[in-house]
């Protein structure tokens, strides 16, 4: 599907709700209901399973603590939305280090579960992208080096002057289909495996 | 809390003037009409005492004016608003007064307040079933035209997901202010992009304007008379048809009731009509679910002794009762309506039904479970002369 459909559709979707047995458990219970998600309920700790079996999180950010979750601060594998109560700046640094994907205000009523969620699908699928992004280009960056290397084995190879021996890495990568830092890698292993066999 | 004596309080909240009169004014009609009726029927302990009050069509006088009827009257039950605009207006003063709103009008969906019943058409009963009927007669390449507010837009962003689905395209969407007659533009688009359809969510005004344009056009090029490229809505209604006339003749339109519906309960329904208010020509369904609003309202107030709001939705809620347009349910899980969708095709005498399923459509105010179909293409079938 080339686009996200207009009308948002969670039905069928299970959610995880951390918060002690409140009136404001049923109130985004009903909720839920209506957008066709199950939901389950836990305090004070999140199931180690709930990474695999939910497909969002609903997380006090009154008593919450970092030890009642499974994974690193601000790594949650799923959609996640603080609900909020106290404003206090305290604890919505805490909110902020967990790394909601949109919030509730406390008390919920009729309305705002389908907003938060919504809003945190779509900012859970950015964060996902700019994580894989980012893992990317930290990768490349990683392997500038090996590029250097390869440009001045080719230089040094066919005596050929920087720009050249770059464009020839290049155009090899190209041609095997591979990305420059592939092509490098196997040039630099070429050549060191030659050395290596040259010296024994 | 019990009423003090034999009367009960309740306030009537519609636009009777103002740039939505027509459809405002059915609403008020539809709400005096139930009260006249159960106040002359012997069976009710209770006497209903409407609060009327007049927004003129602004938005931003629903809310002073609802908080009137509570401070003055004592009413904990309104029945009015037309546009959902209005409606999210009113809404926090029923948070404050724990009040009850009947909002007798279809809108956009996408909103579930416990202290709403809805019991006009939501999202899946109307322009879903629409598209479900219209799609494989005329094709899925569909052009939106609507009035400039949250009706307009969200019904055209339902239409273009169905559409889509189908395997059509968009053909054009334009909207216009609230008010404005001014369309030559979009009837030119439409000369040029000759659509499969188009999707009327115009309101008033406007509304007339485009069916006189459009029917103009038609004159001109027989590939846009109706048959051909009809014109659909959700929300055009009798006395509208009796204003435009003609020009909107063969138009398709859909609505849980039509005037000219042939059924037990709507014979019986007119014959009431007749008899309280018999100078009324035209009922629509904002008529017929205001009225059905009121009698709702009369019958969990007469179950339950008292009107507080709470006990009345619990009284009400999830027990089947007779309506002009039918059995209805109000769902106990969202408070709207379970109601059956029929497409009545514009003519002299009104809404001829050319499609009765008779299956009714649970409410689904958040496009939940409907699921987007694909439809077999026939548009290449369609002949253009």
């Amino acid at each position: 599907m080339s686009r996200p459909a207009y009308i948002p559709n969670f039905d069928g979707k299970r959610a995880l709700i951390l918060h002690r047995v409140h009136p404001v458990v049923d109130a985004i219970s009903r909720q839920l209901a209506q957008l066709g998600i199950s939901c389950d309920h836990c305090w004070p700790a999140l199931p180690a399973s709930a990474a695999g079996d939910a497909d969002l999180m609903i997380f006090d950010a009154d008593m919450g603590h970092d030890e009642q979750f499974p994974w690193a601060a601000g790594a949650a594998p799923m959609p996640a939305i603080a609900l909020i109560g106290s404003e206090a700046p305290g604890r919505l640094a805490w909110t902020m280090s967990r790394g909601a994907d949109a919030h509730l205000l406390k008390p919920v009523g009729s309305g705002g579960v389908f907003t938060a969620l919504v809003m945190a699908s779509n900012a859970f699928a950015r964060r996902l992208a700019t994580r894989a992004e980012l893992n990317g280009l930290t990768a490349r960056l990683e392997q500038r080096e090996v590029i250097a290397e390869a440009t001045a084995c080719l230089m040094l190879r066919a005596n050929l002057p920087a720009e050249t021996a770059y464009a020839q890495l290049r155009r090899d990568a190209m041609a095997a289909r591979l990305t420059i830092e592939a092509m490098a890698e196997q040039v630099v292993q070429e050549l060191r495996g030659a050395h290596v066999h040259r010296r024994s | 809390m019990a009423w003090q004596g034999d009367t009960i309080p309740i306030g009537v909240l519609f636009s009777a003037s103002g740039p939505y009169a027509a459809i405002g004014g059915e609403g008020l009609a539809g709400s005096i009409l139930a009260i006249d009726e159960i106040n002359s029927n012997a069976l009710y302990d209770f006497k209903l005492q409407p609060h009327v009050r007049d927004p003129l069509g602004i938005t931003e006088n629903y809310a002073p004016l609802a908080a009137d009827i509570v401070a003055t009257s004592g009413a904990r039950h309104i029945i009015g608003c037309t546009t959902s605009w209005s409606r999210k207006e009113v809404i926090p003063l029923l948070e404050k007064s724990d009040t009850m709103l009947w909002y007798p009008c279809p809108y956009e969906g996408f909103e579930v307040h416990e202290q709403v019943i809805y019991l006009g058409a939501c999202p899946n009963q109307h322009i879903l079933p629409l598209l479900d009927f219209a799609l494989p007669r005329f094709g899925a390449d569909g052009y939106l035209v609507g009035s400039n507010y949250i009706w307009g837009w969200e019904t055209s962003r339902i239409a273009r997901d169905a559409m889509e689905a189908a395997g059509g395209r968009v053909a054009g969407e334009r909207f216009i202010p609230l008010g404005d007659i001014d369309v030559d533009r979009i009837i030119q688009e439409i000369r040029i992009k000759r659509p499969s359809f188009i999707l009327n969510t115009l309101i008033g005004p406007s509304s007339y304007a485009f069916l006189d344009a459009y029917e103009a056009l038609a004159q001109e090029d027989p590939a846009f008379q109706p048959t051909v490229r009809p014109v659909l809505s959700c929300n055009f209604s009798e006395r509208e048809l009796a204003q435009v006339g003609k020009p909107a003749h063969g138009q398709y339109a859909v609505s849980p009731y039509f005037q000219n519906l042939a059924t037990p309960e709507n014979r019986q329904f007119l014959e009431v009509v007749r008899k309280f208010a018999p100078a009324t020509e035209h009922v629509s369904a904002f008529f017929a679910q205001a009225y059905a609003a009121v009698n709702l309202l009369a019958a969990g107030l007469s179950a339950t002794g008292t009107d507080d709001t709470r006990a009345v939705l619990n009284a009400v809620a999830g027990r089947v009762v007779t309506a002009p347009f039918g059995p209805v349910e109000i769902e106990n899980t969202n408070n709207h309506t379970v109601l059956t969708p029929r497409i009545g095709r514009a003519g002299s005498s009104g809404f001829e039904i050319v499609s009765d399923l008779g299956a009714t459509i649970r409410p689904d105010p958040y496009l939940a479970r409907a699921t987007a179909k694909p439809f077999k293409q026939v548009s290449h079938l369609r002949v253009v002369k």
